[in-house]
């Protein structure tokens, strides 16, 4: 910034004032760094579904730190425990703090009570990537699936959370839908509050 | 109809391998065998040029005329080259061509699945280039 | 022939391309370097890897910041750091560099940030003391200039993480060595 004389020196990260969430990077900075997230994984695994595993354990690490920071910066420490409230929290905040706008949809499963949608019709981390055709349904968006787990499971909600390519009529590049199945026992809990 | 004034665009990288060949209509079909060999004369006219220049910083051949085609070319400062043979007199193909680059830099390079100096295989490369080149038919047609 | 565009300023660059969150990049390489750690455990081996990732970034990344800057050949080194440091900073990163410490030949500078979007809300661990949190930027740097014929040493000599004021990298100029025909594997 012009004018600003240099940072001020803090002794302690902790005792620095939390940014505002205002800087931004260009979005192929994010590509870049994304592919070699990637492309390193694809050197640690014998198999597709280990790379899958390995794209959202990396993932969960920041679904556990962005909830902390969310909670604290846009929340004010208030703690969700609704099971509706904690899905919007992640559909509308998360992916807007993320990925710059709000998740395309979010909807309940049709046939399991226990599953539920978040669907886009391109994730961000997938914008340049083009899956080889002899990777089958392999989604980078694993990462982003391990993110939403993240979130969940730190705030109380353990599930299952993959990433699949939904392939739509009449258009030639599928969405992508984030399957959220939460554990027996958020249901459980769900039913009580009544 | 009017023909497309692209014929063919062909992508090289730095040790003058083909990366990428599309032709655009029948009048300038190469099968795989003599589009490996153009690239590689190419590569090799246009590093000749540079040396053959009499003045020195010649970045090379960046148009061929013959007398029922043009060839336009591109190379970037990291020595990746993207030409099209076009009609002739085809207008704007510079641009066509930066334009091209860009894709690249974001639906080649951006794919992890890409390993550099290898053929180009992004299903969104092949998207992307494809509404370009329609777009700038379009605008040609529209003329 | 058309004239060539004229470059954009560092700020118009930053404005024209598409931009995310710096927390979503933070975290991110945040999250690599976690993996890393747990994958070697070697705080030696983690450095070496962030700097090959770093150099596979910029092989990768330099031809769009050529594409999108319209800059042309650098007529020196100098005219390079200067570009880097304005323009390639800022167009991927969102902050610029100040070129400093020139030497005699002009073959070697320092690039000094004060801002770096790598290490938002990053602390060293005592366990991790010898880690270079970011060798991917200098990674970059030499895997950019390898792609325009420039190879280059590239050194932390002031790190924020451990107590200094600034992030410096010592760029060092080795040899610059276009390729001319006939190549050499043309025999």
């Amino acid at each position: 910034m012009i004018g600003v004389g240099k940072a001020k020196q803090y002794a302690n990260v902790l005792d620095k004032p939390l940014s505002r969430g205002r800087q931004e990077v260009s979005l192929s900075a994010f590509a870049f760094l994304f592919s070699e997230l990637v492309q390193y994984n694809q050197t640690q695994v014998d198999n597709i579904a280990e790379l899958e595993r390995r794209l959202e354990d990396a993932g969960y690490a920041v679904g556990a730190r962005v909830l902390e920071l969310l909670c604290h910066r846009e929340k004010g420490n208030r703690r969700e425990n609704r099971l509706l409230d904690i899905l919007l929290f992640i559909h509308s905040t998360v992916w807007k703090v993320l990925f710059g706008k709000v998740a395309d949809s979010l909807e309940r499963g049709t046939e399991h009570e226990d599953e539920y949608m978040i669907s886009e019709k391109e994730l961000l981390v997938n914008r340049f990537i083009s899956v080889p055709k002899d990777m089958g349904a392999f989604n980078c968006g694993a990462f982003v699936a391990g993110i939403v787990r993240g979130v969940l499971e730190n705030a109380g909600f353990p599930a299952v959370v993959t990433a699949h390519f939904v392939p739509i009529e009449g258009q030639q590049r599928p969405r992508t839908t984030i399957l959220i199945k939460f554990a027996e026992e958020v249901l459980q809990r769900e039913a009580r509050f009544g | 109809m009017a023909s497309a004034a692209i014929y063919s665009l062909f992508i090289i990288n730095k040790s003058g391998g083909l990366i990428y060949y599309k032709d655009y209509g029948s009048a300038g079909r190469t099968d795989t065998n003599d589009s490996l060999r153009l690239a590689s004369l190419w590569h090799s006219m246009h590093a000749i040029s540079q040396q053959l220049s009499p003045t020195p910083g010649c970045a090379g051949i960046d148009l061929l005329q013959a007398d029922n085609f043009d060839l336009h070319c591109f190379q970037s400062l990291t020595g990746t080259k993207f030409f099209a043979v076009c009609e002739t007199g085809a207008q704007n193909i510079e641009v066509l061509l930066k334009v091209i680059y860009e894709l690249y830099t974001d639906f080649v390079l951006k794919n992890p699945f890409y390993e550099m100096e290898m053929p180009i295989r992004c299903e969104l490369f092949d998207l992307n280039l494809a509404q370009v080149i329609q777009k700038d038919r379009v605008a040609l047609l529209g003329r | 022939m058309p004239p060539p565009t004229a470059p954009k300023s560092g700020d118009a660059l930053f404005a024209s391309v598409e931009r995310v969150n710096a927390e979503l990049f933070t975290l991110t390489y945040g999250a690599i370097v976690r993996q890393l750690l747990t994958d070697l455990e070697e705080v030696e081996e983690v450095n070496k890897q962030l700097d090959q990732m770093g150099y596979n970034i910029g092989t990768r990344l330099v031809d769009e910041f050529l594409a999108k800057s319209n800059v042309s050949r650098c007529a020196d080194f100098k005219e390079t750091a200067d570009v880097i440091a304005k323009l390639g900073f800022k167009m991927f990163l969102g902050v610029t560099a100040t070129v400093t410490n020139w030497d005699a030949e002009g073959t070697s500078c320092s690039f000094v940030l004060e801002d770096n979007p790598l290490v938002d809300f990053v602390e060293l661990p005592d366990t991790c003391q010898g880690l270079q949190y970011c060798n991917v930027l200098s990674g970059v740097i030499r895997g950019a200039l390898e792609m325009v014929s420039m190879k280059t040493e590239v050194t932390w000599v002031r790190d924020m993480l451990r107590g200094d004021d600034a992030y410096e990298m010592r760029v060092k100029l080795t040899k610059q060595v276009p390729e001319e025909y006939p190549y050499k594997d043309d025999d």
